[in-house]
């Protein structure tokens, strides 16, 4: 891909998700986290669109427009409804705090840069040249999942994960196949139900969504 | 021909066990006893042909075992233990008809007899490295679920299974890896090949070699210090599979040291016979003082089986230390009393094994101090017992005199030898037979006085009564050999010498005169049973006509009788009797040191006075030293690391989370 308007958009996109890593790990509003996954799906779902336009590939114009209803409306909106049924409910104490979080990510994207360093090298390109960012989201997306207390919190971790694989691929391969994006979609939307639905049960039962609070149930 | 029949046997020993899972209930015990003693006679006559003409045979199948195949090479002295393992596993199939007969037989205990009997068989015949581990590992497995047959009723079982499961693998380890080195050098996994490159072999992997193996087969046939799972798993273990645990399955561990040592590795040097010979007289030394100190009928037995296989490894030691010297002639000869000892323990310690079976299965206890006077109640089994009983305590006209007899006469000429470090060993094996001949009278006599004289000391000794015929069979069996081999033990000679002399690299000089007595060639030194027993026959008869003949006094003539084991009392209680416990208190004394047992008096008061005492009760535990000073530390050890282990999953999913991103980073960090 040539440098030109299109590849600005994508590499503003590919920016936009890692960012919106970054943003969960500081804001401690759960509204505010889910807020975050749906600007991380649109941008997913630009860049896919955008790079269909480029190559003319009607395959990977279907996948974004999965993508967007997927991981921008549908996603968001099912743990909007779990956020909904505990207004008041914030990330209040998590195992790491913000400041060294913030840390934590600026050396986890290091790091990224660091052994994509060799991916690049295999095919210098513009578009592989992001592929650090994807795999910093990943590594993010695992932090907020190791650090963060609250169930939601733990979904929003696992979508990031997801997310930053997803850029990863769009950006590293010649366009994700449509079976294979529509099967990663429904597998974590089937994820985020099963999550939804322990999250309602927990609260029915435990009276709190603090998954750091079960480990009695170890044996 | 030869090939065929034991083929054919160990076919028919398998088709048993399937016999055993499948038939119905009623007819499962006759179906699969009556198939596997087909199967051991058939054995019997493929390894009796090999032994008598002296003609190995080989099969080789590609068919069975996917890479390697199974090879099959059965020579004299694995077909000694073909043969060993036939008789005995013919005594314990007709055993076993009658003994599961009484309970419900289990589907699992009735099918794995046969399939344990059918591995045993296998093991001496396999000749390359991945058969022998395969069928010595599938022996292993049979043996732990034939041990288990019992576990519903008994807890103790389950420790035992436990022991057993852990000792037999850290064995197999062992000889595994030191199999696999030697494969590695002969890069081939036939056993004929790396016979062939074993000059090649440089010492030092040769000892390890050797040491490895040895710690596997060593543990195998219970030698201390690594006998502790032998005095748990042979006591609990239904009384055939312990007869064949005893009488068979440590043999083997004899079988691999010859095998390993001798055939594959060529001899070796001196030191690695006399580590055998050291661990031999440690074993017999520690066995049979243990049998001294037993209360338990099977587990007095077990721990004699540790005493007798030290016997034997001392012969093995002895004999492999004098190869290495030069001194083929005596090597051979002593290797011969050593594979003679093994026969004959095989033969007694079955009908001991089978013998105790029948008095657990009458009394419903095995516990010496509540047994007594069975000998009224069960006249066939005492006899049984009591010429098992007779033959392990060496007395002449029976096959433990014979065997032992001939080790005592080899060890003895061996101090003609030049060197002195084996002279040493053979001083110590001379030694350690003496003192364990005596400690093996103590235990026996023991055995047989507190279990089958005098008066019965519970409920269920005064009801027992005699087995059922298939059993007596089984064990009648087995005694008879003890008298033939004690009468006439020349008969056997021959092949024995044969065995022995494929057990030593480079093979050895015959040993023994034919004849029907124990006649050595090169030396000075014979002896023949048979007149020994008419002798003594002659003599008994003598002095029983002369009593009647010379007129007795008349306060004579009104002699009262009171029973064998009664002290001639008038009136005579269960309760003045000696109990096995008091029989062995003198002995416990002497050896306090190594026994150390644990005493627990509890005396309890009259209400009215303290001077005067209500209850008395006596608790005596008698531990393994060797268990407890080098097994326990071991085991908290292991214990400790497990507990320290269990702190790290604590339950929080944040902490299992953080251990698998850790090793994510871990992973990136290595890659940049």
């Amino acid at each position: 891909m040539r440098p030109g308007g299109a590849l600005d958009v994508v590499q503003l996109a590919a920016g936009v998700v890692l960012a919106g890593a970054v943003l969960a790990l500081w804001r401690k509003d759960l509204r505010a986290l889910i807020s975050v996954l749906s600007l991380q799906g649109a941008a997913l779902a630009t860049l896919a669109g955008v790079l269909a336009a480029h190559d003319g590939d009607v395959g990977l114009g279907v996948v974004a427009g999965v993508v967007l209803v997927a991981k921008g409306l549908v996603i968001p909106g099912l743990l909007a409804r779990v956020v909904r049924a505990d207004p008041g409910s914030r990330e209040t104490a998590p195992l790491v705090n913000v400041p060294a979080s913030l840390v934590t990510a600026a050396v986890l994207v290091v790091l990224s840069y660091l052994v994509a360093g060799r991916l690049t090298a295999l095919f210098p390109d513009p578009l592989t040249r992001l592929a650090p960012l994807g795999l910093a989201t990943v590594l993010v997306g695992f932090f907020v999942l190791v650090t963060r207390r609250k169930a939601v919190s733990q979904i929003v971790g696992l979508l990031l994960i997801d997310n930053g694989l997803a850029l990863t691929a769009f950006l590293l391969t010649a366009g994700v196949p449509l079976l294979v994006e529509l099967g990663a979609s429904l597998d974590v939307l089937l994820v985020v139900v099963v999550l939804q639905v322990l999250a309602t049960t927990m609260r029915a039962r435990f009276g709190h969504v603090d998954l750091d609070q079960l480990r009695e149930l170890h044996d | 021909m030869s090939a065929t029949a034991y083929l054919i046997g160990l076919g028919a020993a398998g088709a048993a066990a399937l016999l055993g899972a499948l038939l119905p209930a009623r007819r499962r015990l006759f179906g699969a006893g009556v198939l596997s003693a087909a199967g051991c006679l058939a054995a019997l006559v493929g390894a009796g042909q090999v032994l008598v003409s002296g003609h190995p045979f080989s099969v080789h199948t590609a068919e069975v075992l996917p890479l390697t195949g199974v090879d099959l090479t059965l020579d004299p002295l694995g077909a000694l233990f073909v043969a060993v393992t036939a008789i005995v596993g013919l005594a314990a199939s007709c055993y076993a008809v009658g003994y599961g007969a009484h309970g419900a037989p289990s589907r699992t205990a009735t099918a794995m007899l046969p399939a344990f009997l059918a591995t045993v068989l296998l093991v001496p015949a396999a000749a390359s490295v991945a058969t022998f581990m395969i069928a010595w590992e599938l022996m292993a497995l049979t043996s732990l679920l034939a041990l288990l047959a019992e576990h519903r009723r008994r807890p103790e079982t389950r420790d035992a299974a436990q022991w057993y499961a852990a000792m037999t693998h850290v064995g197999a380890a062992a000889i595994l890896l030191g199999l696999v080195l030697l494969a590695t050098h002969a890069d081939s996994q036939s056993f004929a090949i790396i016979a062939e490159h074993r000059r090649q072999l440089s010492v030092p992997l040769a000892s390890v070699v050797f040491v490895l193996t040895l710690v596997g087969f060593a543990s195998k046939a219970g030698a201390v210090p690594l006998h502790v799972w032998l005095p748990r798993a042979h006591p609990e273990a239904p009384s055939p599979v312990s007869a064949l645990m005893s009488g068979t399955m440590v043999n083997l561990g004899v079988y691999g040291i010859l095998r390993v040592g001798e055939d594959l590795l060529g001899g070796g040097v001196l030191w690695w016979w006399l580590l055998v010979a050291a661990l031999g007289v440690a074993s017999a030394f520690f066995g049979a003082l243990h049998a001294a100190a037993s209360t338990d009928l099977k587990r007095l037995l077990a721990y004699s089986t540790v005493d007798n296989v030290g016997l034997v490894l001392i012969g093995v030691g002895a004999a492999g230390a004098l190869a290495a010297g030069g001194e083929r002639g005596l090597a051979g000869l002593v290797l011969l009393a050593a594979l003679f000892h093994l026969v004959n323990h095989a033969l007694f310690k079955g009908s001991l094994f089978l013998g105790a079976g029948a008095v657990q299965h009458a009394a419903g206890t095995r516990d010496l101090d509540a047994l007594g006077g069975l000998a009224r109640q069960m006249p066939a089994t005492a006899v049984c017992f009591g010429i098992g009983a007779l033959a392990i305590s060496a007395l002449p006209g029976l096959n433990g005199f014979a065997s032992e007899w001939l080790l005592l006469q080899g060890l003895l000429h061996g101090f003609a030898s030049h060197s002195a470090v084996t002279e040493a060993a053979l001083l110590a094996g001379v030694a350690a037979l003496a003192i364990t001949g005596g400690l093996t009278a103590t235990a026996f006599v023991k055995a047989l006085g507190v279990g089958f004289l005098g008066q019965p000391r519970s409920e269920g000794a005064r009801t027992a009564h005699e087995v059922r015929p298939s059993m007596l069979a089984g064990m009648a069996l087995l005694a008879a050999g003890c008298v033939v081999l004690g009468v006439v033990p020349g008969v056997v000679l021959a092949v024995l010498g044969r065995a022995a002399s494929a057990g030593l690299a480079g093979g050895a000089p015959k040993a023994l005169r034919p004849g029907l007595g124990l006649d050595l060639t090169s030396l000075h030194g014979a002896i023949e049973p048979a007149l020994v027993v008419v002798g003594l026959l002659v003599a008994l008869v003598v002095a029983w006509g002369a009593l009647r003949l010379v007129p007795r006094p008349a306060e004579l003539r009104r002699a009262r009788r009171a029973e064998a084991w009664g002290c001639g009392r008038e009136l005579q209680t269960a309760r003045m009797e000696i109990t096995a416990t008091s029989f062995a208190e003198p002995l416990q004394r002497v050896f306090a040191d190594v026994l150390r047992p644990d005493h627990d008096l509890e005396v309890s008061h009259a209400a009215e006075s303290r001077y005067f005492p209500g209850a008395i009760s006596f608790h005596q535990r008698v531990d393994d030293a060797v268990e407890r000073l080098v097994y326990q530390p071991v085991i908290a050890a292991v214990g400790w690391w497990g507990r320290l282990a269990r702190r790290v999953p604590n339950g929080s999913v944040h902490r299992y989370l953080a251990f698998g991103f850790a090793a994510l980073v871990l992973v990136l960090v290595v890659l940049a």
